[in-house]
């Protein structure tokens, strides 16, 4: 006899495995995904999938729906039709916050630092999704709670180190240049953990220092298992990170690929890499 | 508790920059507690009203410094409290402690939807609706007159069973005081914690965004409306303790202009602090006193609303010269030292 699976995922591949199926490896997948603000349709019957561990990069020229399919994966935004899987499971009706608690977290294009917090509590918001801590006991500050907000301090501030800002910790976001901002906010995106991140022109406004400093931070995020799908307009940087490429033209996916074939397409160097 | 307090106000005036803040919050400290020691009944209960505003004022501290949520509508938890705890204890005979604890969750339990309601609305869109909210539940009180007294008032509220050796001013004082220390302290647990971190991303008032603090797995509403119920889990204390205290309670002392002075005082003090809440909730009650008592005594005779005239000017020149509330005056002196 077989032993006996333990946990959710192990049984759910143990009974593919049992079934003779071919366990499904995609990570993210879009079916139809479509979406619409009003009578602009912004993202058009999309379909394309995310393998564990990749890095896809979705290019395209301005207002090709790069943005749009961000949110509508990290729940800012519902589709109108079409599905989203994660890890096989719908989620194309479920909140945002829950997505997160999934380990789909969403990095802005404009960062959006919290202004009213510090460096460190800014990285340290990012626990919430692991953390449990309710408004009883916070306010009576039981033991639990002393426990736990110690915890989070110690992994901001690791997850500061990590990003070399562990000594502007206390200070405000406003202190901190752009690409610091951007330092910050990635920092308090791994604080909850992700398993996909979804990040929108990253390498957006930043000086030629910061933009290796980055790659290399992308590179070790994938060697520790996360997944990123990102929009970015550098060519450059897209031919050097991505492991597959989704170019967009008004909704539609006109072309998927490595790199370096995507370079070479017609009808991509047409549109976008011809400019 | 007292050990925390040795803590906390130290620490707090370190962080403000008030020099020998030890020394000076322990006399403050002292001053306060002796009161119904050397100050007349008439002393006792001003300082009593000024905790019972204080603890209204710190919900809406949490509400509105923390959670980014204006409201002009605490008074109608001021008064669920208030009504709620006389009726239990006048008509269905329950003793007037078991009676408040009552009055005190069935106001956060009416707060649970009411703010499931209200704080789906963005900007000051919200101002307007917790103020019609209050005036709705002004006029459901009046026109409940079976119930409520009506416009007339609720009379012969019992008191507290207090312990026989004090007065029962006293005795309220000290129950008045204790709750609003209680109270400062669970807000100020509050605002640096897991739960405060939520509540102030979601702050649209002060940086904070709703779509970054979703996108982090904060589920906002969750958050807002649980400071919403916690500010109503207040005021309903002040209320359920103010009406077994003057044993008179009418539809006037939980209305609109209730709820305009308490978003006063916190504005006044500072949206932000805590401790705001207790300076702003001292300085408007002073105000009152000083027209209702002391001004008819200098000029001889009796003077008019003048106190209403008052609150508008102290709010506009702190709008003006102080914004971040009364609070931030010694940070902002030593800065100006220094520079």
């Amino acid at each position: 006899m077989k032993p006996e699976p333990r946990g959710k995922v192990e049984n759910a591949a143990y009974r593919q495995r049992a079934a003779g199926a071919k366990p499904d490896k995609a990570l993210l997948e879009y079916r139809a995904l479509r979406a619409e603000y009003g009578e602009l349709v912004a993202v058009k019957d999309l379909s394309f999938a995310v393998s564990p561990g990749e890095i896809v990069c979705i290019i395209g020229p301005n207002g090709a729906g790069k943005t749009t399919l961000l949110r509508v994966t990290s729940g800012l935004l519902k589709p109108t039709c079409g599905q989203i899987l994660f890890r096989g499971r719908s989620i194309d009706r479920m909140p945002a916050h829950r997505r997160a608690a999934l380990g789909i977290v969403q990095l802005f294009q404009d960062i959006q630092l919290f202004a009213n917090m510090s460096v460190l509590d800014n990285v340290m918001t990012g626990a919430h999704v692991w953390t449990r801590v309710g408004f009883a006991a916070s306010a009576l500050r039981l033991s639990s709670a002393v426990a736990e907000e110690k915890r989070i301090r110690e992994a901001a501030l690791n997850e500061l180190e990590t990003v070399g800002l562990a000594e502007r910790a206390l200070e405000f976001p406003g202190a901190l240049s752009w690409g610091e901002q951007k330092l910050v906010a990635l920092a308090r995106a791994l604080m909850a953990h992700p398993s996909l991140l979804l990040l929108d022109e990253p390498y957006g406004g930043l000086v030629q220092e910061d933009i290796s400093r980055l790659t290399a931070l992308l590179r070790d995020l994938q060697q520790r298992g996360v997944t990123i799908l990102m929009v970015e307009h550098l060519t450059d940087v897209v031919m050097d990170v991505a492991d597959r490429v989704v170019v967009l033209h008004y909704g539609e996916k006109i072309a998927e690929g490595p790199p370096q074939r995507i370079r070479h397409d017609e009808r991509v160097v047409a549109t976008y890499l011809g400019e | 508790m007292m050990r925390e307090l040795g803590v906390i106000i130290p620490a707090i005036a370190d962080r403000y920059g008030v020099r020998g803040g030890r020394v000076a919050s322990v006399i403050a400290l002292a001053v306060l507690l002796t009161l119904p020691l050397w100050g007349n009944t008439y002393l006792v209960t001003v300082f009593s009203t000024i905790a019972l505003y204080s603890i209204v004022a710190l919900g809406l501290v949490l509400l509105t410094g923390l959670a980014g949520q204006v409201s002009l509508g605490q008074g109608v938890f001021y008064g669920i409290g208030a009504y709620v705890s006389a009726i239990c204890t006048v008509r269905l005979g329950l003793p007037p402690a078991l009676a408040a604890v009552i009055g005190v969750v069935v106001a956060g339990l009416v707060a649970v939807p009411v703010g499931r309601a209200i704080l789906r609305l963005r900007g000051i869109i919200v101002a307007g609706v917790t103020l019609t909210v209050n005036l709705v539940f002004f006029y459901l009180v009046v026109s409940v007159s079976s119930l409520t007294g009506g416009a007339t008032g609720f009379v012969l509220i019992p008191r507290f069973s207090a312990p026989h050796f004090m007065r029962y001013s006293t005795f309220v004082f000290y129950l008045a005081w204790l709750l609003a220390i209680v109270c400062l302290v669970l807000t100020l647990h509050l605002a640096r914690s897991r739960i405060g971190r939520a509540l102030k991303a979601g702050n649209l008032l002060a940086g904070g965004s709703e779509d970054t603090a979703q996108v982090l797995g904060i589920d906002v509403m969750h958050y807002k409306v649980g400071a919403y119920v916690v500010a109503a889990v207040f005021a309903g204390t002040a209320g359920a303790v103010y009406a077994h205290y003057m044993t008179v309670i009418e539809p006037n002392s939980c209305g609109a202009q209730f709820s305009v002075l308490i978003a006063i005082m916190v504005i006044v003090g500072g949206v932000t602090n805590p401790w705001g809440a207790l300076l702003g909730a001292g300085l408007i009650v002073g105000i009152t006193e000083f027209f209702r008592e002391v001004a008819p005594i200098l000029v001889g005779g009796p003077t008019g609303a003048y106190e209403l005239a008052a609150y508008g000017i102290v709010l506009v020149l702190c709008l003006l010269f102080l914004p971040e509330g009364l609070f931030s005056l010694p940070a902002r002196l030593r800065r100006r030292r220094e520079a």
